[in-house]
């Protein structure tokens, strides 16, 4: 177990700088979940870290040791590819055994290991198959099996479930994290989905151009979005994102957007700027909320538990709205749509969260 | 859909007219399945055809070996009318040294050969495919660069260079050349197959500790079986055949390879040795043969992969 | 320093052999025949440095170098495009629809494999003599054939028709090129009522232009190599009245029969700039002409 520390990373290919100054704290034993778009850099951090790639500046450090020029295999750590990468002519056991007898471990301890790895993953039957013989899911745990053997301080992750199916990926999860409170050691886990990153993670990079965007817990992220970027990454279905102005009120900031009627949040930066409301799609309550306005239904989506209403205010501007409950809606009928000013985040015209000024305002 | 608009056609004379439009349509169609059949039939027999010529030479061949002496320019028929297997035996041993000796030297250069062509191409198409250093792009310019250049023009100085080495009249000059990857192709078709073999694989194995050598050795090569049989099949056929490098370097007739030795068969030409001579000739393709039918397949992807020779 | 070996250490260990191999057996030769080029140097002596006196006495007065470069081109520009269409042809016959591929492919690839062989040149010799199998096959058709390998006039043919009968290796390029071009294409143009004619020349032809081109380049380079046929052939001398004078026979002539070292070298040269020449244009006039599906960047 370990933590690792990030000073001034920085990648360039060539000419070319993906990546600069970043910094980042990784604690012992926490499960960290780098998240972005495709092209954002978090594979490359990962494999910054792993050692596959070398970074052009800065330092990581494993538990206060700098890492810099040691090759991967002296990191004592293990990774899970997107592609599982198993040797395709070795069978499962050698598959797990590998890497243990490259360290020169005796026989009866890496018996011993790969065993329970087969017996914690359940893939004892599958022992003497070749990964062509495997399916997806199997592949998975093989891939897991031959991390976990190492007994490494650190587990890295990159994209492990974007290749299974829907249903396997949610089964998968639940196994990941069920692995996590077992073994306790640090991950570092790269997806491109934010519902993988907000149910497994204890904290959340969230990366975008090589730039962290924010750090912080899945509640954190999703209550307190530091950007506009954050705010509609994170969350599923999206935030709705409305151009207002805002200008200084009485306890707070004024708010003026098409629509609605001007309302006042109190507690916020008084500033005067352009600004980006956004309202989560389940913030929005039908016959509702103290700021409501009329609107048609587009579209509505049963899912079950929950619905989904595409609804169109008199502006044209579109919104989404979350709500459970049994009301039959249809496509075409009027509704009142309505919101507490509370529930809102202010972002200014540069995308920054607009802050508090006064903590008691936060409650 | 066609039986939808059937169905819903009431009037009987619209339906009749479809019925007849489909009869039309089916009649069609036979005729041109039986165009195509008859196409085809007119291509096999073109192939075969041309399959006769492709190997008429070949038969020729075989049976003249077989043929007597007089029946050899007299007939063209490639049924002997007796089976004269004597050319082969009388062959074997017709030249001042039996063919066993030729055969036996054939065998080390091209094993010897074969074995440094596998080493030292696969190593340099891994240095290629996978490691990174400086000047990659530049040697492997150069490494295409020498594919193109005849071996003609570096006959001389390194003829010189052997001889100089106290290599001439030893199997060095054939053999050593092949212990350092001088047959770009070998390197291309390696490299390109390498590539094939997914990096995250590699990458794998560097994290559960392994060298770049055992990478190469532990994971690439075993995974690269068909590309390395590819190779050592060309290897072994070319070096069987080689002919020029043996004829400037061996000079004493206990030290000839095969190809040499048929080239003595020309000097002391005159009907008499025909039999022998189209025997020996017969004979020494015939491990190319069984290496191509054999091997077929590899042969094939190996040309496709590397698109050459 | 430590840096560096770390890095690029692994990767210069693994081509040390190629490395080697390349200074010793490729660079270093080229060079040294450059430099041997202009000297006198029969093996005995040391070699005499002497100008541009080979080539001065190769492009001004050896009759047999003009010859040699006549027979060569006139061989390079007969069986590559020989080859080439013959090995197209049977590429798209094999291509479309038949099940037994496998078999004919294999027959008509055996030649390749085994054109090189001395047997196989032994065996051309034969069949082309005067009393051989082919003007026995013309005499059963009433025509009286020529003394093809003795005759100066259609010597040279018979090595073409050689070279025709190795049309294998270029085949398999063009049937994998075949394979590339996707099915819809020609079902579109069947559909649009584009004649088979057509669909070749629109369709066909553009989409095998890189191929066309790689197997271009590629069996010129190995036309002018041609050696072993023409030299068994020949009777290792080029003849009749030099008709077989292959460029590269002369050169082996020169060298290893009257050991005029330095003159060879200037022969050698002469021929690596002959292919390079042809390498180059090719390589530069092939973005005029050739139209790569995958175009990136």
């Amino acid at each position: 177990m370990a933590g690792l520390t990030l000073r001034n990373v920085e990648k360039s290919y060539g000419n070319v700088t993906v990546m600069s100054g970043l910094n980042l704290d990784i604690h012992d034993g926490e499960f960290l979940v780098l998240v972005g778009p495709s092209g954002c850099g978090k594979s490359t951090l990962l494999r910054m870290i792993a050692g596959l790639e070398e970074i052009s500046d800065g330092t990581v450090a494993i538990e206060n040791t700098i890492v810099n020029d040691l090759p991967a295999s002296k990191r004592e750590l293990s990774m899970v590819f997107q592609s599982y990468a198993l040797y395709p002519h070795m069978s499962v056991r050698k598959n797990l055994a590998f890497g243990l007898q490259n360290l020169k471990m005796p026989k009866a301890e890496v018996d011993r290991r790969v065993d329970e790895a087969a017996r914690v993953l359940q893939i004892g039957e599958l022992m003497d198959r070749k990964p062509r013989q495997l399916s997806g899911g199997q592949k998975q745990r093989v891939a897991i099996g031959r991390a976990i053997v190492r007994e490494p301080k650190l587990f890295l992750f990159d994209e492990p479930l974007s290749n299974l199916d829907a249903e396997l990926r949610v089964q998968m999860r639940v196994e990941l994290a069920s692995l996590y409170s077992k073994l306790g050691t640090t991950m570092i886990y790269v997806t491109h989905d934010q519902v993988e990153a907000m149910t497994m993670a204890t904290r959340i990079v969230v990366l975008r151009k090589g730039i962290i965007e924010q750090v912080g817990t899945p509640h954190e992220l999703y209550t307190r979005p530091a950007n506009l970027f954050v705010a509609g990454f994170i969350g599923s279905p999206k935030i709705n994102m409305f151009s207002a102005k805002a200008t200084k009120g009485a306890h707070g900031i004024h708010i003026a957007m098409p629509d609605f009627q001007d309302f006042e949040i109190d507690g916020l930066e008084r500033t005067v700027d352009d600004v980006t409301v956004c309202i989560r799609p389940e913030a929005f309550r039908p016959n509702g909320g103290s700021i409501s306005v009329n609107a048609t239904i587009d579209l509505v989506e049963y899912l079950g538990s929950e619905i989904l209403l595409h609804t169109r205010l008199p502006s044209g501007q579109t919104v989404l709205m979350q709500t459970g409950g049994k009301a039959a809606y249809a496509k075409g009928q009027s509704i009142t749509v309505g919101f507490e000013p509370g529930d809102v985040h202010v972002f200014d015209h540069n995308g920054n969260r607009v802050p508090f000024v006064r903590e008691e305002a936060l409650a | 859909m066609k039986t939808n608009v059937i169905e819903k056609a009431v009037e009987p004379d619209v339906l009749e007219e479809m019925r007849h439009s489909a009869e039309i349509a089916h009649e069609l169609r036979l005729r041109q399945q039986q165009r195509s059949r008859r196409a085809r039939i007119y291509k096999h027999i073109f192939l075969i055809g041309m399959s006769v010529m492709m190997l008429y030479p070949l038969f020729w061949l075989f049976a003249s070996s077989l043929k007597p002496e007089n029946e050899i320019f007299n007939t063209l028929s490639l049924w002997p009318s007796e089976f004269n297997w004597d050319n082969y035996t009388k062959g074997w041993e017709a030249l001042p040294i039996s063919f066993t000796v030729f055969y036996a030297n054939s065998a080390i250069v091209t094993v010897l050969s074969v074995i440094g062509n596998l080493l030292s191409c696969s190593f340099a198409a891994y240095a290629f495919a996978r490691l990174q250093f400086s000047g990659k792009n530049l040697f492997f310019a150069l490494m295409m660069m020498t594919l193109m250049i005849p071996y003609h023009v570096v006959l001389i100085p390194q003829y010189v260079l052997f001889l100089n080495l106290g290599w001439v009249d030893t199997y060095l000059p054939l053999v050593v050349p092949r212990f350092l990857a001088s047959e770009a192709f070998f390197i291309f078709l390696m490299v390109q197959f390498f590539r094939q073999i997914p990096r995250e694989l590699d990458e794998a194995a560097m994290i559960d500790g392994c060298s770049p050598f055992k990478i190469y050795w532990a994971i690439i090569l075993p995974l690269s079986l068909p590309a390395m049989g590819t190779a050592a099949i060309f290897s072994l056929i070319w070096v069987w055949e080689d002919f020029l490098a043996p004829l400037i370097y061996l000079n004493d007739i206990k030290s000839y390879t095969v190809p040499l030795a048929l080239r003595l068969f020309l000097d002391q030409e005159g009907q008499s040795v025909y039999g022998q001579m189209f025997a020996m000739s017969m004979l020494s393709l015939v491990p190319v043969i069984i290496f191509f039918v054999a091997f077929q397949k590899l042969i094939v992807r190996g040309i496709a992969t590397s698109g050459m020779k | 320093m430590k840096k560096f070996l770390a890095r690029n250490g692994p990767g210069y260990v693994f081509l040390l052999p190629w490395f080697l191999g390349f200074f010793l057996l490729a660079l270093g030769p080229i060079l040294a025949s450059l430099y041997l080029s202009f000297t006198r140097y029969d093996m005995v002596g040391d070699p005499r440095w002497i100008g541009f006196d080979n080539y001065q006495y190769m492009f001004e007065r050896d009759r047999r170098f003009w010859k040699a470069l006549e027979v060569t081109f006139t061989y390079v520009f007969l069986s590559v495009p020989a080859r080439l269409i013959m090995a197209l042809g049977v590429a798209m016959l094999l291509d479309k629809g038949l099940r037994t591929i496998g078999v004919y492919r294999a027959i008509f690839y055996l030649p390749s494999l085994l054109g090189a062989s001395i047997a196989i040149a032994i065996l051309w010799r034969q069949l082309f003599a005067a009393d051989g199998v082919v003007n026995q096959i013309l005499a059963k058709f009433g025509i009286e054939g020529a003394a093809w390998i003795s005759n100066p006039d259609t010597s040279l043919y018979t090595l073409v028709v050689l070279a025709m009968w190795q049309f294998g290796s270029p085949m398999l390029i063009f049937l994998a090129g075949l394979r590339g071009i996707p099915r819809d294409l020609y079902e579109a143009a069947e559909i649009d009522g584009t004649s088979k004619r057509r669909q070749f020349f629109r369709i066909t032809l553009p989409l095998l232009a890189p191929v066309i081109f790689f197997n271009l380049v590629l069996q010129t380079i190995e036309a002018f190599k041609t050696f072993s046929s023409a030299f068994i052939i020949s009777g290792g001398t080029g003849a009749p009245a030099d008709s077989l004078l292959f460029y590269t026979v002369y050169l082996f002539n020169e060298a290893f029969k009257f050991f005029r070292m330095g003159y060879a070298s200037a022969l050698a040269w002469v021929l690596l700039i002959i292919i390079g020449f042809f390498t180059a244009v090719s390589f530069f006039t092939s973005k005029y002409w050739v139209h790569y599906e995958n175009e990136r960047d």
